[in-house]
């Protein structure tokens, strides 16, 4: 039997041409890499819209699966009821298209009317007064009048969630019509209608249901009067939804059937909608996929509004030295970080504000902007300088990290990173020794959502920085009315940032929304700013196309 | 090295008389003897998650409300859910309702762990239970085929390609099969999932590459074992060469009963190789979004949901010393060549 | 309470009987070159990943310039390319494979000494000792080893060291129940009672009498498991333990390059072949040296 090999060296010879393959596919693949980093759109800027953006006339009926980011977006562990759903802001596309919004931001960054029409500032920004869009019913026929929102407010308020706004302490919420609700606070608050965008004030739950089901039911099969029922949720995998025939807005929503799912990653986002498993993807963030994305799908770039900022604990060593903090600023190169992992397709800032959001200014007067002997010099003055860097993981932040740990060494600055999960976290600053973090600040509005007092104010048990006349500045920011003293505050408060070097600021990741050929809508195809992470397309009026 | 080595099987005929004597036997009072140890190994198990569990940073009232609460808040939440309470007091108060079959609440979503456990278990088996179908149908008539010709060319083809499959990640695995049969072919989908309720058909198509993924690893391991065991009794066993010697052919004998004595031990590998597979099933539910238990067991530690994980836990271990049991006592009824109790001195 | 060889036949290194009748029926398992060229395959893997980075001209594998990111393969001075961040992937795959092998060759060591002297006593001692052991020893087969895994990384912080204690956890118990059932038919064996009644004290038992004849199977039941054990690895690296990034390791390698696998797969492909190799060689060295013993 000469001529049948041994298995065991069949085995060794396959095993040799699995080498062989290796190295050939190590060659095939480097030209689907090399597009990503010599890609030349140069910093993007709000407006720009990558996508062949669909305007083909809207087609009514159609069953739609859209994915969602597991351990995000698409994880709602604790059910869908505004008042409970921890994760509510992330969870914006399955709470809006059940209960609608009060206000949304639409198509070029504008806050337009959905359930409620309009919001007033009175007594100098201390009182809002909302006026609610008349004869709305929820899908159980109950009407949403301003009771309702009132029991609703006061409900939310009362939950611990990190999902409420932050607000001055609230004196009272009244209804002193059928479409008018009044809020008043302690102190004035110029940000109210901005923040509601992705608090939980924004949904509202019918009380009805609420009482008849009982809570525990109600998170898992809730009850509003946006564009869609729930038909079942299976939770932090798969909500499927149906059209409300009772929908205020006649001829919408135009789907019959929009069903969000949850995907592992980026990755398994791209092999689902190749498959044909869904037709559309909210908050695709990974860089270098961007290419692949695009040669298949319309793929469109949403304007990013959080920077990432590198937090330096003012409090504890080395960072309470300015010096030290400066030569964090001086050593650091965000435009070859953007250039080289993310292919230039973001706008370095050097503040809290970014393109896509309100209040942008490019430069910061007093910034301290790259300067690699600079940096030498300060830390040969120092006499070397060591940092503990941490950061959540994941795996842009990852490579983040590394190359951030590159490009310090250069200065003489030796990083040692850490990755941890959310309890991790935290518990580094529990302990009020840390160093560094790299986390994002800032939002579309400032004041809304989190991000801005939780990097900078003094009392926050996260923030690296106690100094009051910043907490003043922050807080005045939110506290005025007029967009114009808003902006003017905020610019001070970037620059005395800069003076102080408390940080310094890098880019704002954006992500993308991708849809098949064929499926079209607001924030979907068009370009809508995030409030805080995700774009929220509008689901009520996203459609196939003829 | 020892010559007496006990292969999966035995002789039909002696295994029916073993079991003629099965009542009274030393195997019922070893049945219960075991199932009494289990008592306390049932407790360990469930005490040392809990401890495990309780050690992690970070609690669930932490995890609910995210980076962004205070510790007013957090402490709020966490008197409210009952986690302010010592270590001691919330495992004797899981424990006495656990053994009345009362199993709590999730802290996250408030659903009981019951209706949780009730709603992913089976999602779980269905996907355990179609890889162990796949990996069984296929490799029964492998080793039958292979044991038929020794050394054979279709016996070397499978020797190897059961080496090869043996020798690859499950994950690696299902990274390729999606790529093959869901991107560019388009006949599967990539990843979801549909209750057998909704549709039987799209159910089974959802679940044939996360099936193959953890199947192949199976049917590469059983061909193996069934083809080693099956060349065993066919040249050692007296049965098979007082039927050859009758004239029987070979082919019968395997068939007939060589393969029927292997198969009841493959149970025994089942049982001991759970804790590997389960390792895998969460990986592949993960890769492919199915709502089992291997994700929540997962979801559930991130939450630090400690009354799920301590179900799941339960669940798992009732199992494990179930099909072990199970397992032994199949494999006494076979061959009880070894004794039980003190060894004489 | 008995435990039967079925142990010993399930983890694949018992069957004598059959194994014999098939080297003398086909003559394949030929000793000698059954083992050799495995043997050969596995000291090349380690020559590579333990060797070679030391005396050959291999960059480090992290700390790479962020200017040399994503080159692709035949790169001047990085002949597989770099990683997005711009290490040198040679260099990375075989530390990858150094870390991966490190962990697989202690994981199993700890289950061979620690298991495998766990389940000898047991084996020998019988009666409520033994019984007791195996009870422990269930409380570990019937915890998720995962729960365990996972809490390590979330609690101590995942590491190499961190990620060889979790998959102990599954080496020691098989290997203590394999250790076990194999004592368990020596017991009977002449010799041994010889022993016993000569008065030979417990440890020279075990340790003079027991391990040398045990230790044919626990070894190869070890080297099986080594493929198993840096499978296990890259599952773990999947949900956030196992060897924490920047630090390679075959594992962790194949679960960052998986999220960008269709931009550029051979961060995947590179440590799945090379990962898959290795098990393969180990497989045949494991049964190359069971078939060996048997036909002594």
């Amino acid at each position: 039997m000469s001529y049948v090999i041994r298995s065991s060296r069949l085995a060794a010879f396959a095993a040799c041409l699995l080498v062989v393959a290796a190295v050939v596919s190590a060659c095939g693949g480097s030209s689907s890499k090399s597009s990503a980093s010599s890609a030349t759109t140069a910093g993007s800027t709000s407006a720009t819209s990558t996508a062949a953006a669909a305007t083909g006339t809207p087609k009514s009926g159609g069953s739609l699966t859209v994915l969602e980011l597991g351990g995000y977006a698409g994880a709602w562990p604790t059910g869908l009821d505004p008042a409970t759903n921890v994760n509510g802001a992330a969870d914006q596309d399955q709470m809006n298209s059940i209960f609608g919004q009060l206000f949304q931001l639409s198509t070029g960054g504008h806050v337009t009317p959905d359930l409620a029409t309009s919001a007033t500032p009175e007594k100098g920004g201390t009182t809002w007064r909302i006026a609610l869009r008349p004869g709305l019913k929820f899908s159980d026929g109950t009407p949403l009048d301003a009771a309702a929102v009132v029991s609703n407010w006061k409900r939310d308020l009362a939950n611990p969630c990190t999902c409420k706004p932050i607000l001055p302490p609230v004196k009272s919420i009244t209804a002193p019509d059928s479409t008018t609700v009044l809020l008043s606070m302690a102190a004035p608050d110029g940000a109210f209608q901005n923040q509601l965008l992705v608090a939980n004030l924004n949904w509202i739950a019918s009380p009805t249901a609420i009482k008849s089901m009982g809570e525990q039911a109600f998170k898992l099969k809730p009850v509003g009067a946006g564009p869609f029922t729930v038909v079942s949720d299976t939770l932090s995998n798969t909500l499927a939804l149906k059209k409300n025939p009772n929908y205020w807005e006649s001829g919408r929503p135009y789907l019959d059937n929009l069903t969000f799912k949850a995907t592992a990653d980026d990755e398994s986002a791209l092999e689902a909608l190749q498959s044909g498993g869904a037709q559309a993807y909210d908050g695709m963030a990974t860089p270098s996929l961007v290419s692949t994305y695009k040669s298949h799908f319309t793929t469109t770039e949403q304007p990013a509004t959080s920077p990432y900022d590198i937090q330096l604990n003012t409090a504890a060593p080395p960072f309470n030295n300015i010096n030290a903090r400066e030569a964090i600023y001086y050593a650091t190169d965000a435009a070859v970080i953007d250039q080289k992992l993310f292919g230039n397709q973001f706008q370095v800032v050097q503040g809290f504000t970014a393109p896509g959001g309100l209040f942008y200014y490019p430069n910061v007067p007093g910034y301290p902007t790259y300067d690699l002997n600079k940096a030498k010099s300060i830390v040969k003055q120092l006499g070397g300088l060591n940092v503990n860097f941490f950061t959540l993981a994941s795996p842009v932040n990852q490579n983040f990290m590394e190359a951030l740990q590159t490009l310090w060494k250069e200065a003489g600055i030796n990083t040692s990173i850490h990755l941890y999960s959310l309890a991790g976290l935290i518990q580094q600053f529990d302990t009020k020794k840390w160093q560094a973090a790299l986390q994002t600040a800032g939002a579309w509005d400032p004041a809304a959502g989190v991000g801005l007092g939780f990097r900078f104010l003094s009392q926050s048990p996260f923030s690296g920085v106690h100094d009051p006349k910043l907490d003043a500045l922050i807080l005045g920011g939110q506290a005025q009315v007029d967009p114009t003293a808003r902006d003017k505050t905020y610019q001070q408060a970037a620059q005395y940032i800069a003076k102080n070097a408390d940080g310094p600021f890098l880019f704002p990741l954006a992500s993308w929304n991708v849809a098949v050929h064929g499926v079209q809508g607001p924030g979907l195809t068009t370009v809508i700013p995030s409030v805080v992470v995700n774009t929220a397309p509008l689901w009520q009026d996203v459609s196939f196309t003829q | 090295m020892s010559s007496t080595s006990a292969p999966l099987s035995a002789p039909l005929a002696a295994r029916a008389g073993r079991a003629g004597r099965l009542a009274g036997s030393p195997t019922l009072s070893f049945i219960v003897r075991r199932l009494l140890a289990a008592i306390p190994v049932l407790f360990g198990v469930t005490f040392l998650s809990f401890v495990v569990m309780n050690s992690l940073p970070g609690d669930a009232a932490q995890e609910l409300l995210g980076a962004q609460a205070t510790p007013a808040e957090i402490h709020q939440l966490e008197i409210k859910l009952g986690l302010d309470k010592p270590f001691l007091t919330r495992y004797w108060d899981w424990l006495h309702q656990a053994v009345i079959g009362h199993l709590g609440h999730s802290l996250s979503s408030g659903q009981s762990v019951a209706s949780i456990l009730g709603s992913d278990l089976p999602v779980t088996f269905e996907l355990v239970g179609f890889a162990f179908v796949i990996s069984l149908a296929l490799a029964v008539p492998l080793a039958l085929v292979s044991a038929r010709k020794p050394n054979g060319v279709a016996d070397r083809l499978s020797m190897m390609f059961s080496m090869a499959g043996l020798s690859i990640a499950p994950y690696v695995l299902a990274l390729v099969l999606v790529y093959v049969f869901a991107v560019k072919l388009n006949v599967l989908p990539a990843i979801g999932w549909v209750p057998p309720g909704q549709s039987v058909s799209q159910n089974i198509r959802y679940l044939i590459l996360p099936a193959v993924s953890i199947g192949l690893g199976l049917l590469c391991f059983y061909t193996r074992l069934l083809r080693a065991d099956l060349l065993g009794q066919m040249q050692g066993e007296d049965y098979v060469v007082t039927a050859r010697a009758k004239g029987v052919r070979p082919w019968r004998v395997l068939t007939r009963h060589a393969l029927r004595n292997s198969l009841f031990g493959l149970i025994t590998v089942v049982a001991l190789n759970l804790g590997t597979l389960l390792g895998f099933t969460v990986v592949i539910e993960d890769i492919f979004g199915i709502p089992g238990i291997g994700h929540e067991l997962l979801q559930a530690i991130d939450n630090r949901d400690i009354p799920v994980i301590e179900g799941i836990v339960f669940v798992f271990a009732v199992i494990v010393v179930l099909l072990n049991l199970a397992a032994d006592v199949l494999y006494s009824v076979l061959d009880p060549r070894i004794r039980y109790g003190r060894p004489t001195e | 309470m008995a435990d039967l060889p079925s142990d010993l036949v399930v983890a694949g290194v018992a069957p004598a009987a059959d194994e014999a009748a098939v080297a003398k029926a086909g003559g394949w398992w030929r000793g000698r070159l059954g083992v050799t060229v495995p043997a050969v395959m596995v000291a090349f893997i380690f020559g590579l990943c333990f060797i070679w980075p030391i005396i050959g001209p291999v960059p480090p594998p992290t700390g790479g310039n962020i200017l040399n990111a994503s080159l692709p393969a035949f790169s001047p001075g990085h002949f597989l390319g770099t990683d997005p961040v711009g290490n040198d992937e040679w260099s990375r795959l075989l530390y990858g494979g150094r870390a991966s092998l490190e962990i697989a060759l202690a994981v199993q060591a700890i289950g061979l000494i620690l298991g495998g002297l766990i389940g000898a006593v047991a084996g020998y001692l019988g009666g409520w000792r033994d019984a007791t052991i195996m009870r422990v020893l269930d409380v570990f087969i019937a915890f998720p080893g995962l729960v365990l895994a996972v809490a390590i990384a979330q609690g101590l912080g995942p590491s190499e060291l961190h990620t060889i204690w979790a998959l102990s956890f599954f080496s020691v118990p098989a290997s203590a129940r394999i250790s076990r059932a194999a004592t368990l038919q020596l017991r009977e064996q002449t010799f041994m009672t010889a022993a016993r009644l000569s008065g030979t004290s417990f440890p020279r038992m075990v340790l003079g009498h027991i391990a040398p004849n045990i230790l044919p199977q626990l070894l190869t039941y070890a080297l099986l498991g080594m493929g198993i054990i840096m499978i296990l690895e890259g599952a773990l690296s999947f949900v956030g333990l196992g060897v924490p990034p920047p630090a390679p390791s075959w594992g962790n390698m194949i679960a960052q390059g998986q999220s960008t696998i269709s931009a550029d797969p051979r961060y995947v492909f590179l440590p799945s072949a090379a990962l898959f190799i290795t098990v393969v060689s180990f497989n045949l060295l494991g049964e190359g040296l069971r078939a060996r013993w048997v036909t002594q």
